[in-house]
């Protein structure tokens, strides 16, 4: 694009490529039609879902009454802001989000592509399938059941890691209710989870590769770790980062359900994040204003860190997401 | 092949988990919410709503009734068609799952969609309600009241308890004013020669019992004490603490009201529970353990002291223990004496929701009388019968006076539950029929849901109002709910406690006290 810019002449170029008249452009799109009528959901769920809500954010500057409605309502200017970042919690809030985000990047974002990376070198297609299945499967299990599970293992009531803490002569943890294994418990659950399904986007793009690579390689006496090194991991570099972009932009999206269901008296001063304190501190007491800015207050941060790491890849020659 | 199949599969999940995503996400997607209603209100809403309303008055009423369902499906309209011969109207039922029916009714509300008759969902979406109340949202019913004779038999105290800046807006869905108490295994007490505990000594005594001296006589010391639950009220802790003398949430102190955790017996209360989970008496997980989570440890005999809730619990609770160990015998108790020799118990308002009637939808006094006169009907005991248990001889038979459902539960749950939750005052003000009780512990529970309102203590503030509170309190107390756990498990001592309590009072809590008082003294 920059070059089109730049040298006038190879303007002129291009132009043939573009549609002379509109009788072309309406022809070309005639052909396609089947595709521009596959693209109007999509166009609708945006409309709908995502950018027609976003007229709610007035409300975040509003003092906002549902019988008075977003017309009725008095404005306050940025009073709901002023609240949150006032608040004493404020800090610690923001600190734990930002930590499980940190973790999240760190500690589960690596294992799908180790996990694909693995799956991928299993011979025998049975197998391959059956351990494919088998760590898909946990992501279709609810946070609740999720969290019930882990509850039945590690309570100390009768748990069976506890007992056989117990019965090996080792102390008994008290998992659920120490901060300390908070943030463990959270970034094992994720990983179980989610491992598994966040493969596939990895086992497809490392279907693409040509086979042809892998011969020569080998030809050339490549061992497995070498083929791995120079060609499987080269060849889904783009994908990494494309994924890796996507992911930081739900920066603050840890999962409401997820860490709400493990919260406790015990832990909050780890474990209470944006989202849950939207919960209680905005919707479990009518206050739409508050909870709509500190969600406001989320999503501009995620754009800012979008929008800086999609930067940051094509610096580094790779292509971003847009 | 197959290859492109599974692609299909994947993709179409994956919009679909977007789409799912997108639902579950939009806090701000009233209007999302607010147009889907038609559809899960059903036919009966447009077929009712196109017609002329009644000219004379021989004619039926038709009135629209919004309220909350604590079931999966929209009951069949048995029941309605019977109530609308008995009450001459033409009732239009807008049934809402009850999970999600605080969103309905924000959103309706926001819309001014309300219908004429709109049941809130509980104590709190009717705190929630008040700001609008006092707006002049809703019509003031109380100087109606005395022109029909059966609302008028609702209870005065309790009316007292619903009325927002000293004026009645609503009728309220009466419940027993306090239903908790001990469920206990009796096999286990009798066993080891134990009586039910007539103190807090006693009761301490009872789960050490219950713990220690091998109660299912298995040789195993694989017993706890008292099993409780993440909840504060509704769990064990705020009965036991009212048995220690805590007043209910606020209490007068020096003249002044103040909140229960500033009084010497909160603290009592707190170290009983830790003295109880340090030598091993009750779940150590309590503070993580959910109420699903208890019952199933109580079921499944590992516990022997069920506390807090509703007695009236032990009808499930015996259901489900008796699969497990035939021999178990279950009783309930609620008189435990405080360390001063005197019984206490903490009491709700005595409802457990309400009816307005919203400006928007009726248009004038009459309307209004017209609606009122249909409630009026339904406490008779005729009308409150069929509501509440049903057709006789179908869902429910007479027996000594008193009701007895049938044993088929999936055709009551189907087609009275959702009527039940709405029929208005209580057996005493409506004259239904008192249910027949066989199990001989729930016979007691009833007995003792009597004998508590005589040392009840009510919550001075559950009719006064405190701008602070509405906006700030639940918040704030969740500082309160996180010290008081902390300081069971040993985290926090007294003086760290007090802490706590400090912050409460320079973050909100100042202002909510006087507030409060400011209105007390009025």
């Amino acid at each position: 694009m920059q070059d089109v810019t730049a040298q006038p002449g190879t303007v002129s170029k291009l132009k043939p490529k573009r549609y002379k008249s509109s009788s072309e452009l309406k022809k070309r799109l005639w052909r396609n039609k089947y595709l521009y009528v596959m693209l109007i959901p999509g166009i609708l769920f945006f409309v709908l879902f995502k950018y027609l809500p976003m007229y709610g954010l007035i409300i975040s500057f509003q003092d906002y009454k549902p019988y008075q409605g977003i017309t009725g309502s008095e404005w306050v200017g940025m009073e709901h802001f002023k609240r949150l970042f006032t608040e004493p919690d404020f800090i610690k809030i923001l600190g734990n989000t930002l930590i499980l985000f940190a973790m999240n990047i760190l500690l589960y974002f690596p294992v799908p592509i180790i996990l694909a990376l693995m799956l991928n070198e299993l011979r025998g297609t049975f197998f391959k399938r059956f351990f494919q299945t088998l760590v898909y499967l946990p992501h279709f299990m609810s946070w609740v059941i999720i969290v019930s599970i882990t509850y039945v293992m590690v309570t100390m009531d009768g748990g069976i890691i506890n007992e056989l803490l117990s019965y090996f002569g080792f102390e008994q943890v008290n998992f659920l209710l120490n901060p300390g294994w908070f943030r463990p418990m959270y970034i094992l659950q994720i990983i179980w989870r989610e491992a598994g399904w966040g493969t596939i986007i990895y086992l497809a793009s490392i279907a693409a590769i040509d086979p042809g690579l892998y011969e020569a390689a080998r030809m050339d006496g490549a061992g497995r770790m070498r083929q791995i090194w120079h060609i499987t991991l080269p060849a889904i570099r783009s994908v990494i980062i494309t994924l890796l972009i996507l992911k930081i932009g739900s920066v603050l999206d840890l999962g409401f359900e997820h860490v709400y269901l493990m919260l406790n008296s015990m832990n909050r001063n780890v474990a209470e994040i944006i989202d849950t304190y939207v919960y209680t501190a905005g919707l479990r007491q009518g206050q739409f204003s508050y909870s709509t800015a500190i969600g406001f207050f989320k999503s501009i941060i995620g754009l800012i860190m979008v929008m800086s790491v999609n930067k940051l890849s094509k610096k580094m020659g790779e292509e971003g997401v847009y | 092949m197959t290859k492109k199949s599974f692609t299909l599969l994947l993709s179409s999940l994956l919009t679909f988990s977007m789409l799912t995503a997108a639902c579950g996400n939009s806090n701000n997607g009233n209007e999302a919410a607010a147009t889907k209603d038609p559809g899960t209100s059903g036919g009966n809403t447009t077929t009712a709503a196109t017609k002329e309303p009644a000219p004379e008055p021989e004619k039926p009423t038709e009135i629209k009734i919004m309220l909350p369902l604590n079931t999966a499906e929209t009951p069949p309209d048995t029941i309605k068609t019977e109530l609308e011969k008995l009450t001459n109207t033409k009732l239009t039922y807008q049934f809402f799952p009850a999970d999600t029916y605080e969103e309905k009714l924000n959103s309706s509300f926001a819309t001014g969609s309300l219908p004429q008759v709109t049941y809130l969902k509980n104590q709190t979406t009717f705190v929630q309600m008040r700001e609008a109340i006092k707006d002049g949202q809703f019509w003031e019913i109380g100087p109606l009241l005395s022109e029909f004779p059966n609302l008028n038999k609702l209870k005065p105290e309790i009316l007292n308890n619903t009325k927002v800046d000293g004026k009645l807006y609503s009728l309220y869905i009466g419940r027993p004013l306090a239903r908790q108490g001990i469920i206990y295994r009796k096999d286990w007490a009798d066993k080891l020669g134990l009586q039910a505990p007539a103190n807090l000594d006693e009761l301490f005594a009872m789960a050490q019992a219950f713990t220690e001296k091998d109660p299912d006589g298995n040789g195993k010391k694989d017993t706890i004490g008292i099993v409780d639950r993440n909840e504060l009220v509704y769990g064990a802790y705020k009965t036991v603490s009212a048995w220690f003398g805590t007043p209910n949430t606020w209490g007068e102190k020096d003249g002044q009201l103040a909140p229960d955790f500033t009084f010497p017996q909160y603290i009592d209360t707190m170290d009983f529970f830790k003295k109880l989970r340090d030598g091993g008496y009750m779940n150590k997980d309590f503070a993580a353990t959910s109420k699903t989570d208890a019952v199933n440890m109580f079921v499944s005999g590992k516990a022997g002291l069920y506390i807090g809730g509703s007695m009236q619990d032990i009808d499930t609770l015996n259901k489900d223990l008796i699969k497990n160990f035939p021999d178990a015998v279950l009783d309930t108790h609620s008189m435990v004496a405080g360390p001063d020799g005197k019984f206490a118990q903490w009491m709700i308002p005595g409802y457990n929701n309400v009816v307005l009637f919203p400006k928007s939808a009726v248009k004038d006094e009459a309307e209004l009388k017209l609606i009122l006169g249909f409630f009026d009907k339904m406490m008779t005991p005729e009308v409150s019968n069929l509501m509440y248990w049903g057709i006789e001889g179908t869902h429910y038979t007479v027996e000594d006076g008193k009701a007895k459902p049938t044993d088929n539960k999936e055709l009551i749950e189907r087609e009275v539950k959702g009527y039940k939750d709405s029929v208005i005052g209580e057996a005493e003000t409506n004259g239904m029929y008192l249910s027949y009780n066989v199990l001989p512990g729930r016979i007691h529970a009833e007995e003792l849901i009597l004998e508590n309102v005589k040392v009840g203590v009510a919550d001075p503030t559950a009719a006064l109002d405190s701008a602070t509170y509405t906006s700030k309190g639940v918040e704030l107390q969740q500082i309160i709910t996180d010290a008081t756990y902390n300081y069971i498990y040993g985290q926090l001592d007294k003086a760290g406690f007090e802490k706590e309590v400090e912050a409460w009072k320079s973050r909100g809590g100042a202002a909510i006290i006087e507030e409060y008082n400011a209105v007390y003294k009025k």
